[in-house]
């Protein structure tokens, strides 16, 4: 698909915990081949958005329309891969079982995994259980497992959390690759530095709603700002 | 639409490699193979020694070693501690499966994966065949050292009995499982699954002596459909509806199961599948297949008197005069009715409104312990719960002459044996296997196959 055109659009999402409005009427693009930050502060709804996405939450409202057609809840893990925060799968398994489960699933070759375990260092963890790996080879694995997924946009939940600055770093330049290569990443940030660095264009949330969405110049100019960057936006616009 | 999918086959054998690693990874499946071996050896081991015990007066007396069947003296004893561990302690390796998955994380990303709910259930169910054919293994050694030591043992009773413990199972897996779905917690759902099979028994022990809706609900009580196999009966009802019973559990699991479905589509496929279930079984019910698979034929009359019960095209009418808790009763049930439900096409029992006995005196209605019989329009009664006695009497009404019968004496199979052989293998031997296994399991490298996308 060609790079800038809409591969996903987003139609008024809206979702409610009992009282409490986790996602106020959301709608934006997602365009293809681009890296697209959902940025907010904690609880400002990222996670509850991309599990609705994925069809793994129920919403209460609104659609997802990929490539101008909607696509049900059920039929969404066709096009998009969700990596969550946060979870510590198949403890008792080494991480290279792990992989290898993956990529029998996915019909991937074993080039495939060998390409992401060199790409995410994961060579002196392959025969560790995973649930005694610290927090970043943890994070390492769950990156590669998203990379092993065929689908065409993936979306990550913090996936710079538990790196150090060169890790983060390391991380960044693969997603950069592989953006380059086609693929379409949405990733919840709410480390406005890390997003600036790798985001292309923005979703910016609070409280559930959508504050402003596009580049950091279109941001700006919402904001009503001359200079500055996705800080002074995002404090601009809530 | 996936079904066409060229690499669907490896997928699923993916999944269910995946599935298995997770079963032998945790420490549920061998804590339950490490108490199963003692357990079952202990039932086998006393099974020996009693049987041993009346084989030695039955050995000098042919009369009595009629009555030596290994099905009473062994197998049932010794599968009934495969029965208390399939209902304490399988449900924690069932439940293990899902509960695991949904407090790592691990099921958000198995959702996302391209296939159905319905064969990650599918994938996990067969992983847990493997998990009860383990569990099997103390109870078919226990056969194999009888055999060893000289015992007799009848194929097909055998089988059946396998056949009602594997259904048993089943049944019990998908309580678990789907336990383990609604619940947040493996605690909950195993909290929920012992609820439910411990309540089954407590339904059963209270319907004992019943009658009325109590005795029929319990009648679909777990424990009453493992009962029938442990009397030696093939029921294709029993067998039809506990497999559309564990079906159903199977299909609600994968109802409930996708994260992302709304509670209320939840709830109305639920209900769907719940109807859709119960429709099933109520036909499930309808053939009157059924089998004695007993060596000794204890659950049939002898083959001139089932031809010429099977003859009575009229309604058999019985009203038994005695409380439903009463000894007699449960003679005459085990002795005459039982086996009159699966022959008289057209059966119909009731209970008489008689004072019952106190519980040292006499009985306060005359008619107190007599069983009257009912058919095209005559009546007889009687107070026998013999079959010698009260068969005839059903033919004189029917007008049915029976011929001689033909059927060949059980000889019965007495023996003496000793079970310190057995000891060690229960005690030592099996629980070290077990043991040894584990560990090795655990600290084996993991060799990828390379054509399979591994590492």
């Amino acid at each position: 698909m060609e790079p800038g055109t809409v591969l996903a659009s987003v139609e008024g999402l809206s979702k409610r915990f009992g009282e409490n409005r986790a996602l106020a009427d959301v709608s934006f693009e997602v365009r293809a081949g681009e890296i697209l930050g959902l940025i907010g502060p904690n609880g400002s709804g990222k996670t509850t958005l991309m599990e609705c996405l994925a069809g793994l939450l129920p919403c209460d409202g609104g659609s997802l329309r990929w490539r101008g057609t909607a696509l049900p809840p059920e039929r969404r893990k066709r096009v998009m891969f969700y990596l969550p925060d946060g979870i510590a799968p198949y403890g008792d398994l080494a991480v290279a079982q792990v992989l290898a489960f993956f990529a029998g699933v996915h019909g991937r070759p074993h080039s495939s995994v060998d390409e992401a375990v060199g790409a995410l260092e994961l060579q002196p963890a392959l025969g560790k259980p995973v649930g005694a790996l610290s927090k970043g080879y943890r994070r390492r694995l769950l990156l590669a497992l998203a990379l092993l997924a065929p689908q065409p946009l993936l979306a990550l939940d913090e996936p710079f959390d538990g790196f150090d600055l060169r890790q983060v770093q390391g991380v960044m330049a693969l997603l950069r690759r592989l953006r380059d290569g086609g693929r379409t990443f949405l990733l919840a940030i709410h480390q406005l530095t890390d997003a600036m660095r790798i985001c292309d264009r923005f979703v910016l949330l609070d409280g559930g709603k959508l504050v402003g969405a596009g580049t950091l110049d279109e941001l700006r100019r919402q904001a009503g700002l001359g200079s500055g960057g996705l800080e002074e936006a995002f404090l601009a616009l809530t | 639409m996936r079904s066409r999918d060229p690499h669907m086959g490896a997928a699923l054998t993916a999944l269910w490699r995946q599935e298995l690693r997770c079963l032998f990874a945790g420490k549920a499946l061998w804590v339950m193979l490490l108490l199963l071996s003692p357990l079952v050896g202990y039932s086998f081991i006393q099974s020996l020694s009693l049987y041993g015990e009346a084989s030695r007066t039955a050995l000098q007396f042919p009369e009595l070693a009629r009555g030596m069947t290994p099905l009473d003296g062994i197998l049932v004893p010794t599968f009934g501690s495969l029965y208390l561990a399939t209902t304490l302690l399988f449900p924690f390796v069932a439940i293990r499966l899902i509960s695991e998955e949904k407090q790592s994380g691990a099921l958000k990303l198995a959702l996302q994966l391209p296939f159905r709910p319905a064969t990650l259930v599918a994938a996990k169910l067969l992983a847990l065949g493997v998990a009860w054919l383990l569990a099997m293994i103390p109870a078919l050694s226990a056969l194999a050292i009888w055999r060893l030591l000289g015992g007799h043992l009848h194929g097909v009773e055998t089988a059946n009995l396998l056949l009602g413990h594997f259904l048993y199972a089943l049944l019990i897996a998908g309580i678990a499982m789907l336990a383990a779905t609604l619940t947040e917690g493996g605690a909950t759902a195993a909290i929920v699954t012992l609820a439910a099979t411990i309540g089954s028994w407590v339904l059963d022990f209270a319907a004992t002596g019943r009658i009325g809706w109590l005795r029929q609900v319990a009648a679909l009580s777990l424990t009453a459909g493992l009962r029938t196999f442990e009397r030696g009966i093939f029921a294709l009802p029993t067998v039809l509806g506990m497999l559309v019973g564990a079906a159903t559990l199977f299909a609600m699991t994968a109802v409930v199961l996708p994260l992302g479905r709304p509670l209320r589509h939840k709830l109305a496929s639920s209900a769907g599948v719940l109807v859709a279930g119960a429709a099933i079984g109520l036909l499930a019910a309808k053939p009157m297949v059924y089998a004695d698979t007993t060596e000794d034929r204890r659950n049939s009359f002898a083959a001139a008197d089932e031809a010429a019960l099977r003859t009575l095209t009229q309604p058999l009418a019985i009203t038994i005069n005695m409380d439903p808790g009463d000894p007699r009763v449960v003679d005459l049930d085990r002795e005459i009715l039982s086996k009159l439900r699966r022959l008289v096409p057209d059966l119909s029992i009731a209970f008489g409104e008689v004072d019952k006995a106190g519980q040292f005196g006499a009985a306060g209605d005359d008619r107190y312990g007599l069983i009257v019989y009912g058919y095209a329009g005559r009546h007889d009664e009687s107070r026998s719960t013999s079959p010698e006695e009260v068969l005839p009497l059903i033919y004189g009404l029917a007008g049915v002459k029976v011929g001689a019968s033909a059927d060949a004496a059980y000889p019965g199979y007495p023996l003496v044996a000793e079970g310190q052989t057995a000891a060690v293998w229960f005690y030592g031997g099996l629980p070290t296997l077990f043991g040894l296994s584990w560990w090795l399991i655990r600290r084996r490298p993991f060799r990828p196959d390379r054509n399979q996308g591994g590492v």
